[in-house]
């Protein structure tokens, strides 16, 4: 009788692991559809340095198709999304939601919260809520090879 | 009087750099210079409900929350949230609920993991973690979400929830949690009525949940699983009734996976889920819940916020459509009777007005269908009590806000 009952609690993991393999395997499979749609799975991550609160990131570190750069630097508490507007504009965003301070996870079309569920575009606009307030920007300034981020 | 004066001196001596701000415009905001901040916060909603084959209409302030957080420095917070469901609760009276929805706190460890510990809401579907009602469509949260996956389901554990730095966009989180009380099961609501949200969790069952989550473009594609016990039994309890003890004794498994699609105005839903417990037999011998073994739920929703058409891209009036269908019945163990009302399927529709972030006003029909009543399982029949109809539909209007 034991023996039944522990053959049909083996089916019965067997059937709830088949099910989940089958929705993980699912989940790989739009997940990869995604990525050969988008071309690009991933962003291009700079570790900077700050001098005096200025961080120097180089025009190269843009790729021909990707406008999105994350700068990352030691003393700052949340990395910084780095926007190519235009050649001759790019925004700054603190990658940091407004609405209960999570760090934020960026891809080439916006800033999407993982707790909760908010989204920014990449002008730093909530898209979705419940964040209510915008990104925080950074002042930057333009030289002749390098965007300057300016953290202070 | 003393204690009146003791809480004004504990106001007028409080440390220079403690302050109570609105949230936009204190830690979430970062405005402030100093690492610490109080901030309050909440959200709530009303319904107004007409149930047209009868006629009977309900109004019914659903829940008002107050959030109270407060950021001691760069790495640790406390997060609250205290609900209050149904308008009042009375002393002896059966209706309305006062409850923890979150009392946790967060230590960061790294720019890209933190900790939680305390009482949170595990990343498991969409709704659970997400559930203000400024960010759904429908007066209700969607069915498969509430019974299947039995949101908001917080219980008492530690967390860990990161991000891949050199991944952008793949996030994770990992929890052991108390488990659920199976003798608390019901036919209908599958493990809702068995979770402790708290209160005097018996830790003896454990679980651990965890999630994988990735945007990609303006894709969130998630999967997320729960495995635990549901009998938190002495040897001699579990012995008496047959059934398996432990931490992961008479285990509950639950997997969902669900991706969401946004972009100028359309917003694309869809969530497949399922819950196997594997010894319902043995829960309904002790307990006589008629436990399924499995349930199975999944919903799609579309909908497109009107206003991307005009200038007024900021504003939001949605119309959307979502389909639900809960097959709690899926599995039943050989003491499980079928009840044909507990296979349902949903047509809601309606539309979702925003006047401005923060507020909502909700207008929504839904079309409920069901299979047959078993009589077997009717302790009440008509006329004693209410009569039981396959086809149900409702007309609600609400309103809800948060800030």
């Amino acid at each position: 009788m034991e023996l039944a009952t522990a053959f049909k609690r083996m089916q019965d993991r067997r059937e709830f692991i088949k099910q989940s393999c089958s929705l993980c395997i699912g989940l790989v499979g739009l997940g990869t559809l995604a990525a050969q749609l988008s071309g690009c799975a991933s962003l291009p991550v700079l570790k900077a340095e700050s001098n005096n609160g200025r961080i120097s990131v180089p025009i190269t570190a843009f790729t021909e198709k990707g406008k999105v750069v994350i700068v990352r630097n030691a003393q700052l508490e949340y990395d910084i999304a780095l926007v190519k507007i235009s050649d001759s504009d790019y925004t700054a965003l603190q990658m940091k939601c407004t609405h209960q301070d999570n760090a934020l996870t960026a891809t080439q079309t916006g800033l999407y919260c993982a707790s909760h569920g908010s989204s920014f575009d990449l002008h730093g606009n909530v898209t979705q809520e419940p964040a209510l307030a915008p990104l925080k920007k950074y002042r930057t300034e333009i030289t002749n090879s390098s965007i300057i981020i300016n953290t202070k | 009087m003393k204690k009146l004066l003791a809480s004004l001196l504990v106001l007028f001596t409080l440390p220079a750099t403690s302050q109570i701000l609105t949230k936009e415009d204190s830690l979430s905001a970062g405005i402030i210079a100093r690492n610490t901040a109080t901030v309050i916060s909440g959200y709530g909603s009303a319904k107004y409900s007409l149930e047209t084959r009868s006629k009977i209409a309900r109004a019914n302030l659903d829940r008002v929350i107050v959030f109270l957080g407060h950021k001691f420095n760069n790495k640790i917070s406390v997060f609250t949230e205290l609900e209050l469901e149904d308008g009042k609760v009375t002393g002896g009276e059966v209706g309305g609920e006062i409850a923890l929805e979150q009392a946790f706190i967060k230590f960061q460890a790294t720019k890209s993991i933190y900790l939680t510990a305390g009482l949170f809401i595990p990343r498991i579907g969409i709704i659970n973690e997400n559930h203000l009602p400024t960010t759904f469509n429908g007066n209700d949260r969607p069915f498969v979400e509430t019974f299947i996956i039995p949101s908001t389901w917080r219980e008492l554990g530690i967390g860990v929830y990161g991000n891949v730095a050199k991944l952008p966009g793949f996030n994770y989180s990992l929890a052991l949690v108390n488990g659920l009380n199976s003798a608390d099961f019901e036919s209908g609501s599958g493990i809702r009525q068995g979770r402790f949200e708290g209160r005097d969790a018996n830790a003896s069952a454990m679980a651990v949940t965890g999630s994988l989550l990735y945007y990609i473009k303006h894709f969130r594609i998630q999967a997320s699983g729960y495995y635990g016990g549901s009998a938190g039994l002495t040897k001699v309890e579990a012995d008496s009734l047959q059934m398996s003890y432990g931490a992961f004794g008479t285990p509950v498994a639950l997997a969902e996976a669900d991706v969401q699609y946004q972009n100028k105005g359309l917003s694309v839903k869809a969530l497949f889920t399922t819950v196997q417990i594997a010894d319902a037999g043995a829960i309904n011998r002790a307990y006589g819940s008629n436990t399924a073994e499995a349930m199975i739920g999944y919903y799609g929703e579309i909908g497109y916020n009107i206003f991307q058409l005009t200038k007024m891209k900021e504003k939001n009036l949605t119309i959307f459509a979502r389909y639900e269908l809960l097959d709690m019945n899926n599995k039943l163990p050989a003491n499980g009777l079928f009840n044909g009302a507990n296979d349902q399927q949903y047509i809601v529709c309606g539309l979702t007005f925003q006047p401005i972030k923060g507020v909502t006003v909700k207008a929504d029909y839904v079309f409920r269908k069901t299979g047959d009543q078993n009589p077997a399982l009717v302790i009440n029949p008509f006329p004693v009590g209410p009569p039981f109809y396959k086809n149900k539909e409702f007309f609600n209007l609400g309103v809800g806000y948060s800030f």
